[in-house]
């Protein structure tokens, strides 16, 4: 049992250190169109309402995919910078991930509150499953059992 | 046409009447032929879901056929009709609106009706049995009522009229448009079996396993075909919407998910009711939230409060689903609680590493999961009723916090199926883990050797290995056991269904972490290169039929066969639809979309190339989905009552204690 432990150890340290050696290692330089797609994809086209700019086929978005790529490609604004520049210039439900401030932050903060109160009950009730022990059997129950012993089983007659 | 009179509309409004006097007949003689124990009463039942399911039926025959003779007395055909959409789609073109797909749901509703009234024949004189009958009947009633006056499909339309647009262009240019919604319908309409059973479960106070048993399939039957629809609705989002991508976390596509999480969290859980009678009031309430969620989403959808590529036109439907989905949640809740004494259950989870915590568990995530999309789907509805400004929740909220929730599924899906009933020891859980483990830790190993990177994928593949270890090793050893029985079965099946999940979280961590895409502006006779792969444009043709002019570049991939991405415009509605080119393998796609503007017969075109690794698999894991729950709903081995069902208890530890 002794090997078992080691090999398990070994064999957790292992994952850890290759996860971690893959979790730092680079995919490569990101591109223009990497990043033409990361930005667009957190725009909501204006005209049509609930798809991304990089998911939309019509005008509006393909105009701000344009748009994107241009400034993009002159590569003086970062990444946030671009988007905030389109959110001025079509106000602010073209972003498609809520702020985390004010009202909106309800929406990341709620589903971890969830999580947290769901996760607390099932480990309360395992608590509470935990202490209950079965108590030792009664008299009434030993007498049902002995009775159940001594007579003849009726299982094989029914069905 | 002679039946330009508008006698179509009038034979088909009268056909849903007598399917709603018929099924509102039906509850009514479901109720009280058992109530007072009268047969004769009780036998009509039949005829009448008999008679809801004719007049369902021909309702849609009527529909169809005013679609086929192209009936322009019908307001409905004026809207999605066309003399020139081709036959195939002109017959999808009669769910391809809100008032047929709603005639589509109450077909599908008497259908299962008349299954289940079938089904339960020879039992219908028993309280629970005649019950569920009552209340898929009063749900029948209800879609027949929003056929007949909000949702008319009957309706006449405007004088005159000869010809109309056709379908959204969406809606005729692939052939899944045949199947997908009838098949997400399937299941969506479905759930109302185990929910009608869970209802008469309690009015009767009937709540112990029997009814619960007795509905498996009918559960099984529902998840497996909404699984079924949701990925073939995936599928066409892929082949037709031209951005590369399965899922857009669009409001439509949310309210079919909804009840496809809670009902998968319904599908385990209930295994812990089955063997040790407990969660008897959370089984119920997930039927009644999966039930409630078909009425919810449809709310959502159809009523023109959220907008989203699915969705139709703006209706007065809404309030009647609003109100619909608080009748049942009153109803149900009210019921749950008269009830609360019955379904309280003396049976306790002895240790959090047993088979009935994992399902616990897993309950919980799917309950965080349904909460996430749900939140997500309405926050938009709820910022602007308490502040009135418009924001919008998208694809990177629900990324962001679904991906997470997906490891930590995955991670039960390494444990869960080789954990004992009742109690397992940390010496089972490493005997039993060690060969996943290390087919894990070969999966991380081959991963990184193909140059993957990033911790969340990176864990999705290490994960996939330990779960499909896990998954096998059940597979592996029943059918050591049992020969090809081995394979069918709930436990067998399910664990090919999680085969078939983590093939499909495999794919999907690969395509949405390793895409790459470029835009390539081609010249006619002058190839280009994208990672590692060629592509020369040989001309842009134009393409003309009745209802379209497509404009399509040609393009030589990797010197080998010629791809078409087009861009289509639908003459009539004036709207344009890019249609993707494929070429698919198992390693990745490519996916070659028509970058607007564009000019036929011009010798330059702005292609974009999407590298998608792995795509196809989704496609397979989809598969075997299938095959598992179709294996599932075999009754597996049956066990001896006196067999050992769980890992035994060590007395010796008890006395040393």
């Amino acid at each position: 049992m002794k090997t078992r432990k080691s090999v398990w150890l070994a064999m957790l340290l292992l994952v850890c250190l290759l996860l971690a050696f893959g979790a730092t290692r680079s995919g490569g330089p990101q591109t223009q169109q990497d990043r033409i797609d990361l930005v667009t994809s957190h725009l909501a086209c204006p005209t049509c309402s609930g798809e991304s700019v990089f998911v939309s086929r019509a005008s509006a978005a393909e105009a701000i995919r344009t748009e994107v790529a241009r400034q993009v490609g002159a590569g003086i604004r970062t990444d946030d910078e671009i988007i905030s520049y389109i959110e001025q210039r079509f106000g602010s439900q073209v972003l498609l991930v809520p702020r985390s401030t004010g009202l909106d932050s309800l929406v990341w903060s709620l589903p971890a509150a969830v999580l947290i109160i769901a996760l607390s009950l099932l480990v309360g009730a395992f608590a509470r499953w935990g202490r209950r022990t079965p108590g030792a059997p009664s008299v009434a129950d030993e007498t049902l059992v002995k009775n159940a012993l001594a007579e003849p089983s009726q299982d094989d007659n029914e069905s | 046409m002679l039946a330009s009179a508008g006698i179509t509309g009038t034979i088909g409004r009268a056909l849903l009447l007598v399917g709603l006097i018929g099924s509102v007949f039906g509850a009514f003689a479901a109720i009280t032929g058992v109530r007072n124990n009268e047969p004769r009463v009780v036998r009509l039942v039949s005829r009448f879901a008999v008679l809801a399911f004719a007049s369902a039926l021909g309702a849609f025959a009527v529909m169809e056929y005013a679609m086929i003779t192209r009936d322009f007395s019908l307001a409905y055909v004026q809207k999605v009709g066309s003399w020139s959409t081709p036959a195939l789609y002109n017959f999808a073109a009669v769910w391809s609106a809100l008032e047929g797909s709603i005639l589509m749901w109450v077909l599908i509703l008497s259908g299962y009706t008349l299954a289940v009234c079938f089904w339960m024949r020879k039992r219908l004189n028993e309280s629970l049995a005649a019950s569920a009958m009552a209340v898929m009947l009063i749900v029948l009633a209800f879609f027949f009522l929003v056929s007949f006056f909000p949702a008319n499909p009957f309706a006449l339309g405007a004088p005159g009229v000869l010809d109309g647009p056709g379908p959204n262009p969406l809606l005729q240019n692939h052939i899944l448009v045949m199947f997908h919604p009838p098949i997400l319908y399937l299941g969506y309409v479905g759930v109302t079996v185990p929910f009608a059973f869970a209802i008469a479960a309690l009015v009767t106070g009937r709540v112990g396993e029997g009814w619960l048993i007795a509905t498996r399939r009918w559960s099984l039957f529902a998840w497996g075909f909404l699984t079924f629809g949701i990925a073939l609705g995936s599928w066409w989002s892929y082949e037709v919407l031209g951005w590369s991508g399965v899922w857009a976390w669009d409001p439509v596509e949310n309210a079919s998910l909804l009840p496809w999480i809670t009902g998968t969290a319904y599908i385990h859980s209930v295994l812990v009711q089955e063997r040790r009678g407990m969660l008897r009031v959370w089984n119920i309430s997930l039927l009644v939230a999966t039930f409630s969620l078909t009425i919810l989403g449809t709310f959502l959808t159809r009523s023109g409060v959220l907008n989203s590529v699915h969705a139709f036109s703006e209706s007065g439907i809404g309030a009647w689903f609003l109100s619909f989905f608080a009748v049942v949640l009153v109803v149900s809740v009210f019921l749950i609680g008269w009830r609360g004494d019955k379904l309280r259950s003396p049976g306790i989870i002895d240790s959090p590493l047993s088979r009935e915590a994992a399902f616990l568990a897993n309950n919980v995530l799917f309950a965080v999961f349904a909460f996430i999309v749900l939140l997500g789907t309405v926050f938009p509805l709820i910022i602007e009723a308490l502040q009135n400004r418009q924001i919008a929740v998208g694809a990177p909220f629900f990324d962001r916090l679904t991906v997470p929730i997906g490891i930590a599924l995955l991670t039960l899906m390494s444990i869960a199926p080789v954990l004992p009933w009742r109690k397992a020891s940390a010496e089972t859980l490493q005997t039993r883990l060690f060969w996943p483990m290390w087919s894990g830790i070969a999966a991380l190993v081959a991963s990184l050797a193909l140059g993957a990177y990033g911790l969340a994928p990176l864990l999705t593949f290490t994960l996939g290995g330990v779960s499909g270890g896990a998954a096998l090793r059940q597979v592996v050893l029943a059918t050591r056991r049992q020969g090809l029985r081995g394979l069918v079965g709930r436990a067998n099946g399910g664990m090919i269904v999680h085969l078939g999940v983590i093939l499909i979280a495999v794919a999907l961590g690969a395509s949405n972490s390793y895409s790459k895409s470029q835009e390539l502006s081609l010249v006619v006779g002058v190839p280009a290169t994208f990672a590692g792969h060629s592509f020369e444009l040989t001309d842009v043709i134009e393409v003309r039929d009745d209802r379209s002019v497509s404009v399509k570049a040609r393009v030589i991939v990797d010197g080998d066969k010629t791809y078409e991405p087009a861009i289509t415009k639908y003459t009539r509605i004036g709207m344009n639809v890019g249609t993707p080119s494929v070429k698919a393998s198992l390693t990745s796609d490519i996916y070659l979309t028509l970058e607007p503007p564009v000019r036929q017969d011009s010798n330059t075109a702005r292609i974009k190339v999407f590298i998608k690794p792995m795509i196809t698999w989704l496609w397979i894991g989809t598969m075997l989905m299938a095959v598992g729950t179709f294996l599932a709903a075999f009754p597996g081995r049956r066990r001896r009552p006196t067999d050992a069902t769980s890992a035994p208890v060590l007395v010796n530890e008890k006395i040393q204690n």
